[in-house]
């Protein structure tokens, strides 16, 4: 996937509202693989909505939006679950990891079906973020810190073309900042993948174009 | 690790309570099958000559109607009436012999000889199921075949033989025994060899081939046209209540237990319904229960189920623990109740023993249960197929 297009876009929920200015709604604008973007919006703009839609679980928003040219609703499930898979990767505001599920297994539960990274890949990374104590402790007993690189250490287990993190350093400190920073960015760099991160405050550090929603 | 993840909320209990339920509601189904089936030969006299849907009638020979000079023979309207009737299709009628009939039995190598005077009838041979090729007469080579009465085998062998010291006679060496008649009238008295080569267990007389009844009452009787005494019907069902009351209105007597049989097959087959309805709502209860418990299973579910999609698992593979356990849980609950249905049947079969009946092939019964099961896990699984795609958009 080279493309992400949005043409005239709007979540329903602002449609009869005094219009606000924005970069991203009911603009035409396109990710390109490669850039990296960061879209800055303040709580309640529609930035975990404008997500939501890329991936696919959520449809109530006007206008179009094009992966390679395609309308996206014209996507089939499977069509949807390849995406999921291969082209974009995603780390949810929520995280929504499995609290009853260890750091590693969490992990596993995605690599397993993408066959992305190995083993000791993962295990490098949970030493990289800070958290090599944290592999076999359940989610549940993990500060919401800790969860986080859990989450985006599951995230970047997949192939992908555009990796769509929303808030993803909301909770680390600047010295992690950096740390996740540096190794997202390394990851998409290999993949020749483009970042596209939300932020409402706390901005993933490095170089990007940046959009206000 | 799927499994591991997806297993929370599972409710033992409802599983059980499911299980226990279908199992009950299945096993009734299936014994109630296999019970119709292993007694049904018991009220399907199969073995019998004259066809389970034959009926034997005669007229009600009242101790009135016979001072009264009433007939006790059936006019051609009277068989004319009978063969409109909607549960009629064919009509016998029976010949009596018009000859007088001397039946001497030779005993053995002990010279005895038994002699009586006897009687004939015929039906036509359609009437007659008779796997005997020997069913014929050729007036050149004088031979008869008589089909006589099962009763009265019994009755010498019970009654005649054991009191006077006679050897009692088995079916088989019935055949081998030397008879003769001897037919007087019109001037004429021969004699000629017999012999029988069946017996009846419904028709309570001495039979002999159509065509040998035509050519000795040709030959030895005085010419008189009489009329049948007794008529062979052959019916739909014999236990239609039509035919009940039909007979009960003209004075006419069935012959034999054969109304009473079918009766009872009748309501076997009303109480087998019942019970087997019976069963198929316990298991439909059962059905909901088990689609109840996945539905709540799921529901609980839901933001782990969605969670899986948005990592890129497909609807099918997020269903497939819970259909591989709806799988498990019918497929033990079906060898569960075809295990319990055999064990009851042991305990049944030596009381039907007594019946003469060995019982029925269990293949029938277990194929209605894998029926019903397949059925019962059709329905489950596509219930589950549709709930987990309802949980694609958030």
């Amino acid at each position: 996937m080279e493309k992400i297009e949005l043409n005239n876009t709007l979540p329903k929920v602002f449609a009869g509202r005094e219009p606000v200015p924005s970069d991203v709604w009911q603009c035409d604008l396109a990710f390109e693989r490669g850039k990296h973007y960061l879209i800055v919006a303040e709580s309640g703009t529609g930035k975990s909505s404008l997500c939501a839609y890329l991936y696919g679980y959520r449809v109530d928003y006007t206008g179009t939006m094009r992966f390679d040219g395609r309308d996206i609703r014209t996507l089939t499930i499977p069509e949807w679950c390849d995406v999921r898979q291969r082209h974009i990767a995603y780390l949810p505001q929520e995280l929504r990891l499995f609290p009853e599920l260890t750091a590693i297994e969490n992990v596993q539960l995605k690599n397993r079906l993408t066959g992305h990274k190995t083993e000791n890949e993962i295990r490098d990374w949970f030493e990289a973020l800070g958290i090599p104590d944290k592999i076999d402790s359940p989610v549940a007993k993990l500060s919401i810190g800790q969860q986080q690189r859990v989450a985006i250490i599951r995230t970047l287990c997949q192939p992908a073309e555009f990796i769509l993190l929303d808030e993803p350093v909301s909770h680390l400190d600047d010295t992690n900042n950096r740390i996740v920073a540096d190794l997202v960015m390394a990851e998409a760099n290999r993949q020749g993948a483009s970042i596209v991160a939300t932020s409402v405050g706390n901005h993933l550090q490095g170089e990007f174009i940046v959009y206000s929603l | 690790m799927l499994w591991k993840l997806l297993k929370t909320h599972i409710s033992a209990s409802q599983l059980i309570g499911f299980s226990l339920a279908n199992l009950v509601g299945l096993t009734i189904v299936i014994l109630a099958v296999q019970f119709f089936r292993d007694v049904q030969p018991v009220f399907d006299d199969e073995e019998s000559f004259i066809r389970k849907d034959y009926l034997v009638i005669t007229r009600n020979v009242t101790s009135a109607g016979a001072m009264m000079g009433g007939t006790s023979e059936f006019s051609d309207q009277d068989i004319a009436d009978i063969e409109a009737q909607p549960w009629c299709r064919s009509v016998g009628r029976f010949t009596s012999s018009e000859f007088a009939i001397n039946a001497t039995v030779g005993l053995g190598n002990s010279g005895r000889a038994m002699r009586t005077q006897f009687f004939f009838e015929s039906i036509p041979t359609d009437f007659i199921d008779v796997a005997d090729a020997d069913w014929s007469f050729d007036p050149s080579r004088p031979d008869v075949p008589v089909i006589v009465s099962r009763d009265y085998l019994s009755l010498y062998n019970f009654g005649f033989a054991a009191t006077q010291g006679l050897p009692r006679i088995s079916e088989g060496q019935v055949g081998l025994i030397p008879l003769s008649f001897t037919f007087s009238g019109h001037g004429r008295n021969e004699v000629m060899s017999g012999r029988i080569v069946g017996f009846s267990n419904r028709l309570n007389t001495v039979l002999v081939p159509d065509e040998f009844m035509h050519w000795a009452n040709d030959r030895y009787g005085e010419g008189n046209i009489t009329r049948p005494l007794r008529l062979i019907i052959e019916v739909n069902s014999p236990g239609d209540v039509a035919i009940e009351n039909y007979m009960a209105d003209h004075h006419y007597d069935v012959a034999g237990d054969k109304m009473n049989s079918s009766k009872a097959n009748y309501f076997l087959t009303v109480i087998v319904s019942i019970v087997i309805a019976v069963g198929i709502v316990i298991s439909l209860l059962s059905f909901f229960v088990l689609m109840l418990s996945i539905y709540l299973l799921l529901q609980k579910n839901t933001r782990k189920l969605q969670d899986l999609l948005l990592l890129g698992y497909s609807p099918s593979q997020v269903a497939r623990p819970y259909m591989l356990l709806v799988l498990v849980i019918n497929a033990v609950v079906l060898v569960l109740s075809v295990i319990l249905m055999l064990t009851v049947r042991l305990w049944y079969l030596p009381m039907l023993h007594a019946f003469g009946v060995s019982g029925a092939s269990i293949v029938p019964a277990i194929l209605v249960g894998l029926l019903i099961m397949s059925l019962i896990t059709a329905g489950n699984l596509l219930a589950i197929r549709r709930k987990v795609a309802t949980l694609w958009l958030q």
